[in-house]
This record gives C-alpha cells, structure tokens and sequence, in this order.
C-alpha cells in the first residue's frame, strides 16, 4: 500500500459504512436493494451524515460574524489607515492589524481550511469506491463483492451507471464502440446546475449577506474570481469523475445552499441587506427587540406618508419654532 | 566550489519552493481568504521551508496545519526566526547561496 491509500484507508472505510448502512436503512424501509435510487439515495444519505456533522463549525462561524459588528469600528479605523495604499508592504501590515484585533476580541470569522480539507478526503475515498466498484473489487471493509458490484452497476435515473463518467463514454464513442449518451447527458446537466447551485450561493452571500466593510476589503475582489473559475473546475471534474461522485457533490452543493438561505434570513451578517430586511420582517410583526430590551414597532402609517415636505427657509422655519419649544 | 555544493543542497528546498508556489497560485484563490492565522498556512509553509529545508520546515508546517482548526484562536503565527541567515531568497521565492537579507 502506497502512503496515500493508508491514508485514505480509514475515510473509506467510514464512507464504506455509511454507504452500506443507509442501504440497509433504505432496504429495511422495503427499497429494492438492488435498484439504482436505493443507492442513489444511499449517496444522498452520505451526504446528509457528513454536512451535518459539519453544523457545529458553520454555527461557531456564523456567531462570529455576528460578533463583528462589535469590532466593526475598529475594523474600518484600520482600514482607513491603509486607504490607497497598494503595496505589498502596507497589505501585508494591514492583515497582521486585522488579524490582532481578531484575535484581541476573539471574533475571527475564518474558519480555516480545516472544513474544506475535510470534505477532499471523503470525496477521494467516494471516487476510489466507486472506482473499484467499477471493476467489481470489493472495498476495504463494509463494502463486501457483492455489495460493491451492485453499487457499481446500480443507475442514476434507471439509465446512468453511477461508476461511468464523461470521459469513459467519449472514450467508447471515438473508438466507435457502444456507448451510452445518457451517462453524457446527465453528466452534462450536472455541471449546469452545480454551477447553477454555486452561483446561487455565491449571489445570495454577496448581494444580501455582506457588510460594507467585507465588501470594501481585498479579500472580496479574490472571491469574485473564485466565482468565474468555479463553473471551469465543474466543468473539468464532470468530465473525469464517476456520475456517483458528481451526484455527492451535487447534493453538497444543494445542502450549501439551502443552509445559507436559512442562515441569511434568520441569522445574517450585521450591517448587511439581509440584516436589514430581517428587521423591517420582524418590526411589522411587533417582534423587533431593541438593544435596550424594548419592542420597537415600525409605524406603517408613517411609513406611507406621500405628501412632500416643503423646503422652508431658515428664517421661516426659526419662526415657525415656537418660544416654549426652544432650548 | 563551495557555491556549487549550495545550490546543489538546496534543490529539494527549491523544489517544495515551486510547488508551494504552484499552489498558492492556483489552489489557493478557490478557497478564498480562511485562514485564521497570519500568515496563512501556505505562506508560513513557504517561509518555513525556505528558511529551514525541506524537513525541518515541513515539519514546521504540518504541525501549523494541525493547529489550524475552526477552534483555534488563530492570530498571528511567524515561523521562528533563523538565528543565522546562510542564504538569500531571490524575487521568485527561490532560495539561493550567498549571504543576505532571508
């Protein structure tokens, strides 16, 4: 065994046993084993098991950017101080400043690599199970022949192998052998609505969810490239990789998502759009509790005042203010 | 002679140099800005392993990677500074023989 497989050896093991285990639950709840959706929704289950293992970190993220708010004015002190100012030097000084204050006040919203990192590992694991279940090995440990043999001939939608790929079919088409264009069909509409689901994601955090100062700091031009580069990665890993691994990432993608919809409408980034409409939704409702613990009750009637004010001049409004009213 | 010898022991460093490179210009950018220390994780691997070799600062660097977790407090992490300064690191990020500024 090579260092990678050794290394790779306990995450498939655990995805063997997730796989294997929400087959049997699906197979107990009177699904046919051997049926393309029971392993298909075995992937989906997967899926579900691991992002939410992931919860926990997304919370401890999201509660520190609430926090920022606290440490907002400071944030934007530094950031004035480096207004302009392009060079390496200055950048490199005013992340060390940023990151002190972070770490003065406890209120990093980065989460480090660590979730991303986590998820690489169990996708590579899904990719060699898949891989080998191709060829009809068995796995390293729940996965047994029998079992692999199906996963790998079971069928996304009844047509698609989930072990084929892309490039396993345009292989099979130049070299003028039968092959099978839904695996191309399909394979192809992954691409569009992963890229579709990140956009989504990507717009909702931009457009709604991120304060000025985010959207005023460098690091926000770098995740706008990200966006544009993202759809090529889809593209390329759609072609190589396994329809079965594609429909994992798919369904991590949708999770994303829809765990991001929720977070901006109940829990979104102070000062953003999204913190905003959030209170407007909660003071119609009479549910808006302010800082010093009252209920603040937006008035809809003066709200839809549409008569205009009239300009008045300084001499005209001095007088209109009554003596008992001065200060 | 001595020069030669140099640039010959420091091949492997410079090797880690350009992929610790090709990732931080490709890899990297997907991920956006996360990390919770300064330097970020790929920058302290690069400093370490320039300034220290290929198994003293990888070493270096997988023990910041470990440290680098949605709990730590993260902050600003240098890599220890090198008493002495046996070689130069050139505007690419290579390392090579002759005194200077690290």
């Amino acid at each position: 065994m090579d260092l990678i497989s050794i290394i790779l050896w306990p995450l498939k093991w655990a995805v063997e046993l997730l796989l294997v285990g929400w087959h049997w639950v699906l197979g107990v709840a009177g699904m046919d084993p051997a049926a393309g959706l029971t392993w298909v929704l075995s992937i989906v289950g997967l899926v579900l098991v691991v992002r939410a293992a992931l919860i926990p970190i997304f919370v401890k993220q999201i509660k520190n950017q609430r926090r920022m708010l606290e440490v907002a004015p400071q944030l934007k002190k530094i950031q004035e101080k480096y207004k302009g100012k392009k060079d390496q030097f200055s950048r490199e000084a005013m992340s060390r400043e940023t990151m002190e204050l972070y770490k003065k006040t406890g209120t990093n919203p980065l989460s480090s690599c660590l979730p991303l990192l986590l998820q690489m590992p169990i996708f590579f694991a899904l990719f060699s199970v898949l891989n080998d279940a191709q060829h009809g090995k068995s796995g390293v440990g729940p996965l047994n022949e029998t079992l692999a043999k199906q996963f790998g001939d079971a069928s996304l939608f009844g047509v698609a192998p989930l072990h084929s790929s892309f490039a396993s079919q345009w292989t099979l088409m130049i070299a003028g052998q039968p092959f099978d264009a839904a695996v191309m069909v399909i394979a192809a509409i992954m691409v569009i609505l992963m890229t579709a689901s990140q956009f989504i994601t990507q717009l909702q955090i931009v457009s709604k969810n991120m304060s000025p100062e985010t959207k005023a700091s460098p690091m926000f031009k770098q995740q706008r490239i990200m966006l544009y580069l993202l759809p090529l990665v889809f593209a390329f890993s759609g072609v190589a990789f396994p329809l079965g691994v594609m429909f994992y990432w798919l369904t991590s993608n949708v999770w994303t998502m829809v765990q991001q919809f929720i977070v901006i409408r109940n829990m979104p980034t102070p000062g953003s759009e999204a913190a905003k409409a959030r209170e407007e939704r909660l003071a119609r409702k009479g549910k808006l509790i302010a800082t010093d613990g009252t209920v603040i009750v937006v008035d809809e009637e003066a709200a839809k005042k549409t008569q205009r004010q009239q300009p008045i001049s300084k001499n005209r409004a001095k007088k209109q203010i009554k003596p008992g009213e001065q200060k | 002679m001595n020069r030669f010898l140099a640039t010959i022991l420091l091949v492997p460093r410079n090797i880690a140099v350009l992929l610790l490179r090709g990732y931080r210009a490709v890899i990297s950018p997907l991920y956006g800005d996360v990390c919770r220390y300064y330097p970020s994780c790929s920058h302290y691997a690069l400093t370490a392993v320039q300034d220290r070799g290929v198994i003293v600062g990888g070493a270096l660097a997988v023990r910041r990677l470990v440290r680098c977790h949605p709990w730590a407090e993260g902050g600003i992490d240098d890599v220890p500074l090198k008493r002495v300064q046996r070689y130069r690191v050139n505007a690419f990020g290579f390392v090579v023989a002759g005194q200077g500024k690290g």
